[in-house]
């Protein structure tokens, strides 16, 4: 596309710029991937789209720090440009890891689950951080959902970082203890129980 | 140095015999679980009764005698108790009759060290997919050689999903073997697709599959299961070769020894420019040889154990396994 730059390629889907009406966009847009079924793949990428679509809109008008959407396509979403770094390319600071938390614990009381809450998917800029690549996300009340999206930030950060993150999560959310309780239920029932710490 | 290596986690029992990391031989015998799945005390028994042969065997057909052995290696777990306390107790007395070091075996992280030696892989992400299991591990170096958990399934193993759903549709399961045979010229139908992250899981699917048995052709059912959880592996390992920054893309166990599996993986390999890499199927069925290779190694580095601590742990998990 003319005047448009990659800015990356993730696991799913293909990210570049674009400018519409002035207004600098990210364009994500899933792309086939040959490995799996012709029909399989449109499905995937088809309902993706449309969830994260729903969903960004949906976290948006609550005030969640994500992405605004500017268009949508079949397979693309076209989202405002946020600029900063991802946590999983810097030093988290106790504070960015805290803001994540009450990111999440904001989600979770909208009963929107993630499904992929890593430091690859949180943008800092130095003052404010930023949920993006809401492609697993659903709208769902289940307290398993919610305590597998603490569970997958568990496992990709530091043990230090992460009792700080369950800290302000359990502080911001009203819910939270219970979702923190449904978490020692998984984690125990995760095969042979024990999962070690990064 | 000349190491056996003694595996009986599951339904095989296999000796092999390595020397400075090449396998002379790799000798098993298979208890044929036929229909009834494998009931522990009944598969110890057998390899008990069969032990001793297939030690013979494995000597014999490496040319070498018992006297010539300077370590010996068993599988410490994962696996049903009674059978592993066969290799391990076999393990024991030729340790303490030839008076060698004994070094207790992860046998995930058997099949992972084998299949990165093959698949000649030096830093991978490493699908390991067998009945029990089903988990993808990214070696890493720090503090010390072992490999962490990236994801996993969160209820049964891909092979012992796609051998139930085989045993229902009354063909013979082995590795998913079956299902690939049967699901030639099937099309696909819509079934429930579970990734969370990393993590996946497979009881849905198989739920679903199976109440559609009758309703739907049989080479449909069986491409589309294979095809779903299959595609499903292949884009948690996607995702967690992005997020672990690796180049290389390793499969064992099992249900690596599906063709279908394998070309899936090259081919999400191929746009990131990632090559794949894996060991002959005699190493990814349960053996003898994985566990004689990767315990010599981890004798080279001094890493050992006393004979009385030398147990069984059903529940080992490759994550807490030190390697180098």
């Amino acid at each position: 596309m003319e005047g448009s730059e990659i800015i990356g390629i993730g696991a799913e889907a293909k990210l570049y710029t674009f400018k519409m009406f002035d207004v600098e966009t990210v364009v994500k847009e899933r792309l086939p991937k040959k490995y799996r079924a012709a029909a399989l793949d449109l499905k995937i990428r088809k309902t993706r789209t449309k969830t994260e679509a729903r969903i960004m809109f949906r976290l948006s008008r609550a005030g969640v720090r994500c992405p605004r959407i500017v268009a949508l396509g079949r397979f693309s979403v076209y989202m405002e440009k946020v600029d900063g770094t991802l946590l999983k390319d810097k030093r988290i600071t106790d504070r960015e890891i805290a803001e994540s938390a009450k990111i999440l614990s904001r989600m979770h009381s909208l009963n929107v689950i993630h499904g992929d809450f890593t430091p690859a998917n949180l943008i800092s800029d130095g003052s404010t951080v930023y949920v993006i690549d809401f492609g697993l996300s659903e709208i769902t009340q289940s307290d398993e959902e919610k305590a597998i999206d603490l569970l997958l930030m568990k496992r990709s950060i530091k043990a230090d970082l992460y009792r700080i993150f369950e800290k302000e999560y359990a502080k911001s959310y009203s819910e939270s203890k219970r979702i923190l309780n449904r978490l020692k239920e998984v984690e125990r029932r995760g095969r042979y129980q024990v999962r070690t710490l990064i | 140095m000349i190491v056996i290596g003694m595996e009986s986690s599951a339904h095989t029992f296999g000796v092999g015999v390595v020397e400075d990391g090449k396998v002379l031989s790799n000798e098993k015998a298979m208890y044929n679980i036929g229909s009834t799945g494998m009931i522990p005390g009944e598969v110890a028994k057998f390899h008990s009764e069969n032990a001793a042969d297939v030690f013979g065997r494995a000597l014999e057909s490496a040319g070498i005698t018992s006297k010539e052995i300077e370590g010996v290696g068993y599988t410490m777990g994962p696996g049903l108790g009674p059978c592993l306390e066969v290799a391990q107790l076999s393990a024991r007395t030729v340790a303490k009759r030839l008076g060698v070091r004994i070094v207790p075996v992860n046998h995930c992280a058997a099949h992972a060290e084998i299949a990165r030696h093959y698949g000649k892989l030096a830093d991978p992400i490493m699908l390991y997919v067998s009945g029990g299991n089903s988990q993808i591990l990214a070696l890493e170096r720090k503090p010390y050689l072992h490999y962490s958990v990236v994801g996993e399934t969160f209820d049964i193993g891909v092979g012992n999903m796609l051998d139930s759903f085989a045993r229902r549709l009354r063909l013979r399961p082995a590795w998913g073997s079956s299902i690939e045979k049967h699901a030639r010229g099937g099309k696909y139908i819509e079934l429930p697709y579970t990734v969370k992250g990393m993590d996946f899981s497979f009881t849905g699917l198989a739920t679903k599959a199976t109440e559609m048995i009758g309703r739907a052709k049989i080479s449909d059912l069986c491409f589309s299961i294979q095809e779903t959880a299959f595609a499903a592996l292949c884009e948690a390992t996607e995702r967690a070769m992005l997020l672990k920054n690796k180049k290389e893309i390793g499969i064992c166990g099992g249900v690596a020894q599906n063709k279908k599996l394998k070309d899936m993986l090259r081919e999400m390999g191929k746009e990131h420019g990632a090559v794949l890499g894996f060991a002959p199927d005699e190493f990814n069925a349960d053996n003898g040889g994985m566990v004689a290779y990767l315990a010599e190694r981890m004798l080279k580095e001094g890493i050992y154990c006393k004979i009385t601590d030398c147990l069984i742990r059903q529940k080992y998990r490759v994550d807490a396994a030190r390697l180098g």
